[in-house]
């Protein structure tokens, strides 16, 4: 592809672009914002940018069949990443409770 | 520019990435986790798009629909916590300190500095590239099912999937030592309605994730998808009362945990031999063998979602309170 | 049933995980056992190594690409032995020092699980799998930084929980580069892969990722705290261990894909310059001895990367071995510190390291540990970490990059003069008001501690056959 010509519009440049986009909105988030929770949700976005550069990656525009491989890392990637949620969750209500704890 | 179906996906697209600011952007933090849980939904439709319906029920269940309970439990219990659980007002529930200028423009910086690698990376790269396709078109006689996707993960690269297990098992246990003791703060309970469309619709959302698991061998689903489904069974178990956890049942769901990674890891090994390597399965029991591994992952996966929501282990408050 | 070495090493540790969960009552007896098979298995795989060389198993008996294959060569098979030795040595401490039921009970399941991602790291050749190892080690390791469960530790993990995920989601989206550019993800492909702008830029983004995770300065943040409010075993385990696994990555992935440019090597150079200067004044003005210890990690960490980029590009080759020497040291010793830290503090009742001439208990077994590992880190002969040290400089002498050098020697001195702070208080005793206590504050857990500190002085003597280890099975895949 070359810079300064129109390119072909295709599924996969317009959602690999959404999707940097999403990263890059995720990491501006997850690095400028104060609030604990509103971070998490910064990160979870990152993930999703990340997600969709591999679907993206994956498709191979029909009929061709798009390559599984890189799907089954999306899902891998999906379930790492509820499961790093979960435990930034428990970390910020305790976190919560014990500064609330102290402060009475 | 033949396919008007592009201009639905220029609209998707545009609509994700502007949910993705709004959701950071807007000030009240219960809107912005509904917002996000509307921009998981429509990732993951985009994805459906793209040919990856699996990719799309998985991130529809899990990365938006357990992560979204997630959050909003959360921050259900940031408000009893601070005491602002009755007022409707904006939650800052971080005290914020501000920030120094130069750390911001660092931040900056560096944010720029990757959004312009990415770009030139994705703009570099070649379009539909070379992959695997060939690799698992040859493979899949052999893999003993039927769907590309559950060969990759339950087969070609069960390795991987045992590590994501595990890391499942990781996170349950780090959030069990977390926190601990019964909950003081009042559960978020359902009203009377939404009550009996829980009884009702319990039934229907096991068939369904049961159907899921099974289908993975030959269409779209499995189990991740299926144990995220059957995980709202117990979201909605927990959250209608129906269930509520008791100390004396932490040994049963100890073991239900570890489930997924003993059965997965122990086939891996109990395969080994005759000149097979860790996690070959013999062909001629490879469907059997990987729908095993797949339904007992589902049932830990689905008790270890729930458990990750409920989020605390369950003993009796004693010496908790005088610690902290 | 044939056990591979190279199964057991995961598969011990990661069923141990499982048992010590599900028994939290045999959790010690079980953990020990697990770490042991490890340790094994480890040996038998060294022993492999020495006989063949490189050795290799493609699971499922799928080739890669589309396969995962576990590969050990030399590197990595010391930094195997290194993390199953520190390790099984933790544990022996770890019996005494974790005193709380609940402490114990959650401390096995999750360091074997942090063993099982870190064993993972070393045989993986597969850049997505490495991903999913580093997020069981993150997960495993946030859980350790919070076990003592107070609001400094909570606030730290939090903290060291968004680092951590940041930095893995940064390599996430560097592999998906990867696999758009060349279309597969094992090293093998990398090593082949024709040099382009795309790569590079994918191979930056994993590199940032793994710079966060391995607390270069200035990303190392989150590091002091996390490492400081710990309790001792899990410090040991976090600063001697952990940090490590990223930076292997890093060592792996830049021999296999060059940095494209001189200028980048000198950047990474530079950044670990930052941290010497940055992390020892940070020391010296620490209160506390555990932040002390944890800033000296950044120190350390910094250290590795100018040996690194001691001989810039055309270096890169033989650099690697060093930075592997200080690898190997660092871990050794600052296990043993944060141990004796832990243990001093058990003794004296805090950590203040002003008051610590003050207390009448003398925890002097303890307070001699944390001396020789002290020598380690400092880097006086014959310890190990003088070797990796030596030859950091020689090569950059060689070179005739002297700023290297220069910032070592600086280093150095900075060293010196924050343990100086330290060791000036074990010696002192005209401060204490009460009489001396009988109690001399020697304990069974010393014996760990002590045991890793008297390795990281006399590994030394073994610098040699070390580093013709390390080398066997051509561990980046360039004959020579």
């Amino acid at each position: 592809m070359m810079f300064g010509t129109m390119p072909q519009l295709t599924p996969d440049l317009i959602y690999g672009v959404a999707g940097i986009a999403v990263f890059a909105i995720g990491l501006v988030g997850a690095l400028c914002t104060q609030d604990r929770l509103r971070r998490v949700l910064a990160l979870k976005l990152c993930s999703v940018g990340a997600g969709f550069l591999l679907v993206v990656a994956a498709w191979r525009g029909p009929p061709a069949a798009p390559d599984p491989v890189p799907h089954a890392l999306v899902i891998t990637g999906i379930v790492v990443m509820v499961s790093a949620t979960a435990v930034a969750l428990a970390l910020i209500r305790r976190l919560q409770t014990l500064e609330t704890e102290d402060d009475t | 520019m033949t396919d008007p179906v592009i201009i639905f996906d220029l609209l998707l697209a545009a609509a994700v990435v502007a949910l993705a600011v709004a959701s950071l952007s807007v000030r009240d933090l219960f809107v912005a986790i509904v917002l996000f849980i509307t921009f998981g939904l429509l990732s993951a439709l985009s994805w459906v798009r793209l040919a990856a319906p699996d990719v799309a029920l998985a991130e529809a269940a899990i990365g938006t629909g357990v992560t979204g309970a997630l959050l909003l439990k959360t921050l259900r219990h940031l408000r009893y916590v601070s005491g602002t659980l009755d007022r409707a007002e904006a939650l800052s529930v971080t005290p914020a300190a501000p920030v120094p200028a130069p750390v911001i423009w660092a931040n900056a910086a560096f944010c720029g500095l990757v959004t312009l690698g990415l770009a030139v990376a994705f703009l570099g790269a070649p379009r539909s590239g070379p992959g695997f396709d060939a690799l698992v078109a040859e493979a899949m006689p052999a893999s003993g099912v039927d769907h590309p996707v559950t060969a990759v993960l339950l087969n070609f690269r069960a390795y991987d999937t045992l590590m994501e297990v595990v890391v499942l098992l990781a996170a349950v246990i780090a959030v069990w030592q977390i926190e601990r003791g019964l909950s003081d703060a009042p559960a978020p309970v359902l009203g009377a309605v939404w009550e009996g469309f829980a009884r009702l619709t319990l039934p229907a959302i096991v068939v369904v994730g049961t159907y899921l698991l099974w289908k993975g061998a030959e269409a779209p689903g499995g189990a991740f998808q299926g144990g995220a489904v059957l995980a709202a069974v117990g979201l909605l178990l927990l959250l209608s009362r129906l269930y509520v956890p008791q100390p004396s049942h932490r040994g049963v769901a100890r073991w239900a945990f570890v489930l997924g990674t003993g059965a997965f890891a122990g086939v891996a090994l109990l395969v080994a031999g005759g000149g097979r390597v860790a996690f070959e399965y013999p062909p001629e029991h490879a469907k059997t063998l990987i729908l095993l591994i797949e339904g007992l992952v589902t049932i830990s996966i689905a008790v270890t979602l729930a458990a990750l929501f409920h989020g605390r282990e369950p003993v009796a408050l004693r010496s908790d309170r005088g610690r902290a | 049933m044939t056990l591979d070495p190279m199964i057991l090493a995961l598969f011990a540790p990661l069923f141990g995980a499982v048992a010590a969960f599900v028994l939290p009552r045999a959790a010690g007896a079980v953990g020990l056992v697990a770490v042991l098979l490890t340790c094994g298995a480890v040996l038998a795989l060294a022993r492999q190594v020495l006989a063949a060389g490189a050795v290799t198993l493609e699971l499922g008996g799928w080739a890669p690409p589309m396969g995962i294959a576990l590969r050990a060569d030399g590197l990595g098979v010391a930094m195997l032995a290194m993390t199953a030795a520190v390790g099984l040595l933790v544990s022996v401490g770890a019996l005494d020092a974790l005193r709380e039921a609940r402490q114990r009970q959650y401390f096995w399941p999750l360091w074997l699980l942090l063993l099982t991602g870190m064993n993972g790291v070393y045989l993986g050749t597969d850049i997505f799998n490495l991903y999913v190892m580093i997020e069981v080690i993150a997960l495993a390791a946030v859980g350790l930084t919070v076990l003592s469960g107070t609001r400094e530790a909570v606030r730290a993990g939090l903290e060291y929980m968004y680092a951590s995920i940041l930095g893995a989601l940064l390599f996430l989206m560097g592999v998906g580069f990867v696999y758009l550019q060349l279309g597969r993800l094992d090293f093998a492909g990398l090593i082949a892969a024709e040099p382009s702008a795309a790569l590079s830029a994918a191979l930056a983004l994993m590199i940032v990722g793994l710079l966060l995770k391995t607390a270069l300065f200035p990303l190392h943040f989150w590091l002091p705290a996390a490492h400081a409010n710990a309790t001792a075993p899990a410090s040991a385990l976090l600063s001697g261990l952990v940090v490590k696994a990223a930076l292997y990555i890093f060592l792996r992935l830049t021999t296999h894909v060059p940095l494209p440019d001189e200028i980048l090597v000198t950047l990474i150079g530079a950044l670990g310059a930052g941290a010497v200067l940055w992390g020892g004044v940070q020391a010296l003005r620490a209160e506390r001895l555990k932040l002390l210890v944890a800033w000296s990690t950044v120190v350390q960490i910094g250290l590795i990367f100018i040996a690194f980029a001691r001989a810039g590009q055309v270096g890169l080759a033989e650099s690697w071995k060093a930075a592997a020497l200080l690898i190997l040291a660092h871990g050794v010793a600052k296990a043993a510190m944060f141990l004796a830290a832990g243990r001093i503090r058990d003794e004296v009742g805090h950590d203040i390291i002003r008051d610590l001439d003050r207390a009448p208990i003398r925890p002097t077994l303890a307070q001699f540990t944390f001396a020789l590992a002290a020598i380690s880190l400092i880097g006086l002969p014959p310890s190990l970490g003088f070797i990796g040290k030596w030859s950091l400089m020689e090569g950059a002498m060689a070179a005739g990059y002297w700023h290297w050098v220069a910032v070592t020697m600086i280093g150095t001195l900075l060293s010196v003069a924050y343990f100086s702070r330290v060791l000036a208080g074990f010696l002192r005793f005209d401060r204490v008001r009460a009489p001396l206590g009988e109690h001399q504050g020697w304990a069974l857990a010393d014996i760990a501690p002590l045991t890793l500190a008297i390795s990281a002085i006399s590994l030394g003597l073994l610098a040699a056959p070390i580093l013709s280890f390390i080398e066997l099975g051509y561990p980046f895949g360039a004959k020579p």
